[in-house]
């Protein structure tokens, strides 16, 4: 068939409602667009018809098939700058880890969140592991009630030595639950106490759930 | 088209739905909200290009909708699954950005009519193909462009694309009833 020809019956095809059995365009359309041009029901079995206008619409939907299949990646950074920003949103939490003539030492309550997640990943057993310090919610609450008078270079949140660090961890099957709890908690008291230097270290550790 | 493994989390085998994850990042666990951004970010991104064919704008849009989930991550009740959830704001977002950047009457085009001789070059190049589709989509007025990117390029049910719209499943079906035969239309050359 010539190019003028083809062209010719696309443009056909597009300007009715039905074809020459009955059949809804629009319908033919949809089962060509949902992957389905090759399964014929018992009417289209037999139906020249509606054969012609499935492959013919089949090759007009074609080139949206292969725009549908251009792969698309997510910019690089793209999560990590959220999570900058989430982090920038929540109060910052800071707890003190010595007070000197120079002054305070603080560490950032998430930072110590992270570093008990990532030892309680170190047990084995543990399957995975979240950590989050679990007085967030208390220091916004201060936060929020001294926020106009307070000193605009004030540190916010400072807590204190005493570091409160929940983590949940979802351990392998098999293991013994209470076992692989005590050792989480061993470990992250010791990495804080060692690594950090937060002497005063509570560890809450909740097993979420047994992994198969 | 998924999220990349986080096999080094562990989490990727333990948490095949979200519900978890949302759970511990509504208690406060960053980590797992971080692991939801990282799920859903290709999707996020690619609805936001694909709805607005600019990639500074959909990365714009797909953070601004990876950071007010996060914002109102307490008020998601599980009504929906998080993706649809997900999907909602992302939309928003992209919307609200194609109606400040352009009045919505604007984007109502008609079909561009065909003068006799624009017949195709003879080897189409594949990136030509995918610019004609890019160009198509954009053409579609916001309803048929929206239904088409949710249903036929991010593979979501009817269902799906309503309860992300705020439609009904006849209402969807009939925006792309229009818009493939759009589309069909104006890249009856490309195929
Ligand atoms: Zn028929």
């Amino acid at each position: 068939m010539s190019e003028a020809k083809s062209a010719e019956r696309s443009r056909d095809i597009l300007r009715v409602l039905t074809v020459a059995c009955g059949r809804s365009v629009d319908q033919l359309l949809e089962q060509v667009a949902d992957g389905h041009a090759d399964e014929l029901d018992s009417h289209q079995a037999d139906c020249v018809h509606c054969q012609a206008a499935l492959s013919e619409l089949n090759s007009l939907w074609s080139p949206v098939v292969e725009f549908a299949k251009q792969p698309v990646q997510a910019p690089p950074g793209l999560v990590d700058n959220v999570m900058d920003r989430i982090y920038a949103l929540a109060q910052d939490v800071w707890y003190t880890l010595q007070l000197s003539d120079i002054g305070a030492v603080k560490i950032a309550a998430r930072v110590v969140g992270r570093l008990a997640r990532d030892t309680a990943r170190t047990v084995p057993g543990v399957r995975a592991a979240l950590g989050r310090t679990s007085q967030g919610r208390i220091v916004q609450l201060v936060e929020a009630a001294t926020r106009r008078h307070r000193h605009p270079h004030a540190a916010v949140g400072v807590l204190g030595r005493t570091a409160v660090v929940d983590i949940a961890v979802a351990v392998r099957y098999g293991e013994d639950v209470h076992e692989v709890a005590a050792e989480v908690q061993q470990r992250v008291i010791a990495r804080l106490r060692h690594d950090v230097g937060l002497q005063l270290v509570n560890v809450n550790v909740t097993v979420d759930d047994v992994v198969i | 088209m998924d999220s990349p493994c986080r096999e080094e989390w562990g989490l990727s085998d333990y948490t095949q739905d979200d519900v978890y994850l949302v759970n511990r990042a509504q208690e406060g666990y960053f980590d797992a909200y971080q692991e939801l951004a990282s799920r859903y970010a290709v999707r996020m991104y690619r609805t936001a290009l694909r709805l607005l064919s600019n990639h500074e704008d959909a990365q714009d849009v797909a953070q601004d909708a990876s950071i007010n989930a996060w914002r109102r991550l307490e008020h998601f009740r599980g009504q929906s699954a998080y993706s649809t959830w997900l999907y909602r704001i992302v939309t928003r977002l992209a919307l609200n950005k194609l109606q400040r950047d352009k009045p919505v009457d604007s984007l109502e085009l008609l079909p561009d009519l065909p003068s006799a001789d624009d017949s195709p070059p003879e080897n189409l190049e594949r990136h030509e193909v995918i610019d004609a589709v890019t160009d198509a989509v954009a053409a579609l007025p916001i309803p048929q462009r929206v239904v088409v990117v949710l249903h036929h390029f991010e593979g979501l049910s009817y269902a799906e694309v309503a309860a992300i719209t705020g439609s009904s499943v006849p209402a969807v079906r009939s925006h792309l009833f229009r818009a493939r035969r759009s589309l069909t239309y104006t890249l009856r050359e490309w195929r």
